[in-house]
């Protein structure tokens, strides 16, 4: 995915940011952001956390979508330099320079879509759009043939795209905890998961707050995970259940 | 039965070819529609769709359209509300090609 990208920033020059998103209902996720260059990632997660743009009307219409001149455009009096400036400040410039972007949707698989993006330090026109057709195809020709490789693999992408903050925090511990390599600790999570026949992610969320005695760090974007009673009580569980392991000689 | 979906009509003096959809445009036959849009753009640096007539479209034929107009000034004649209306003004297209609505009579 990221070669895609890297191809297509070559080809479109102007371009400030390029994202790849996708949204696979079949596993009832929010959309998350595949792969993603230059400022490509903000700009998607901003649209996608409530805010509105092209991304989110391109996921929900399944049309393509063009904004010749993104800041002043009527269809989202929400998406603005001053609130994509606060909400990454670390791309105030680049903020500064964005004038137009494009969205082009695709579908790789029944109810799984994907978006392509790119905002440009110019106006977007029909021609952006149609060099994101070409690309779009690229990247749906991509994820079938991921998903024809092996059926589990785009919706443990997804998951981890969604909560990688929490499970990589709830692996750390566990690896801290018992002594064993990322592999493991992620090893036990899934277990610990199909044990307690709760959500992995929801069981890191739950892990790290349990832990830490505070909120898990959580991306932005959708709805952030909220563990219930019985995963928070599986949790307990398992550091307890682990805590007692004697440590090996 | 769909050979008189589209039909093209020559540009004459100064003013650009002029295509003429009727029916629905869909995934069975945009190919055709794209056809009849690029023979058309070919020809000339301009070109006018005239959608009043259509039925139904989606987004395959706001594909078609945009197509066309990345390479050829775009006029677009649709009827004044409804989902045509709808969709370009989501997809937007109706920020890089000229809009004519016109009211429609059922």
């Amino acid at each position: 995915m990221q070669r895609i990208l890297e191809r297509m920033q070559s080809d479109l020059s102007d371009a400030l940011g390029l994202a790849i998103t996708i949204h696979d209902k079949r596993h009832d996720e929010h959309p998350s952001v595949l792969a993603a260059l230059g400022v490509g990632a903000e700009f998607v997660d901003a649209q996608l956390s409530g805010i509105g743009g092209p991304v989110p009307d391109a996921l929900a219409h399944q049309v393509p979508v063009l904004s010749p001149d993104l800041w002043t455009d009527d269809r989202w009096p929400e998406l603005t330099l001053a609130a994509m400036s606060d909400g990454a400040p670390q791309y105030e410039s680049e903020w500064e320079q964005v004038h137009g972007a494009a969205a082009v949707p695709g579908v790789w698989a029944d109810d799984a879509t994907v978006v392509v993006c790119c905002t440009l330090n110019r106006p977007a026109s029909a021609a952006t759009v149609a060099s994101l057709f070409n690309y779009e195809q690229l990247v749906s020709a991509a994820l079938i043939t991921t998903a024809a490789e092996n059926a589990t693999a785009i919706a443990d992408i997804i998951t981890v795209l969604q909560s990688r903050g929490a499970i990589e925090q709830a692996k750390g511990a566990l690896m801290g905890l018992v002594r064993c390599d990322a592999d493991h600790a992620w090893k036990m999570l899934r277990r610990a998961s199909q044990e307690f026949n709760v959500k992995l992610r929801e069981l890191a969320v739950a892990l790290v707050e349990h832990v830490s005695g505070a909120p898990a760090e959580q991306p932005a974007t959708g709805t952030p995970i909220t563990p219930d009673d019985r995963t928070r009580e599986a949790a307990r569980l398992m550091w307890a259940a682990l805590s007692e392991t004697p440590l090996p000689q | 039965m769909t050979n008189s979906q589209f039909r093209c009509s020559a540009a004459e003096a100064e003013q650009p070819p002029v295509v003429t959809a009727s029916g629905d445009i869909d995934l069975a036959n945009v190919n055709e529609f794209q056809d009849v849009l690029n023979s058309a753009a070919a020809d000339s640096d301009a070109i006018t769709v005239d959608l009043s007539n259509v039925s139904y479209c989606d987004s395959a034929a706001v594909r078609a359209l945009f197509t066309v107009a990345a390479t050829t000034k775009l006029g677009l004649i649709v009827p004044a509300t409804g989902t045509i209306t709808t969709l370009l003004s989501i997809s937007g297209l109706d920020r890089v090609a000229t809009v004519t609505t016109v009211t429609t009579r059922d």
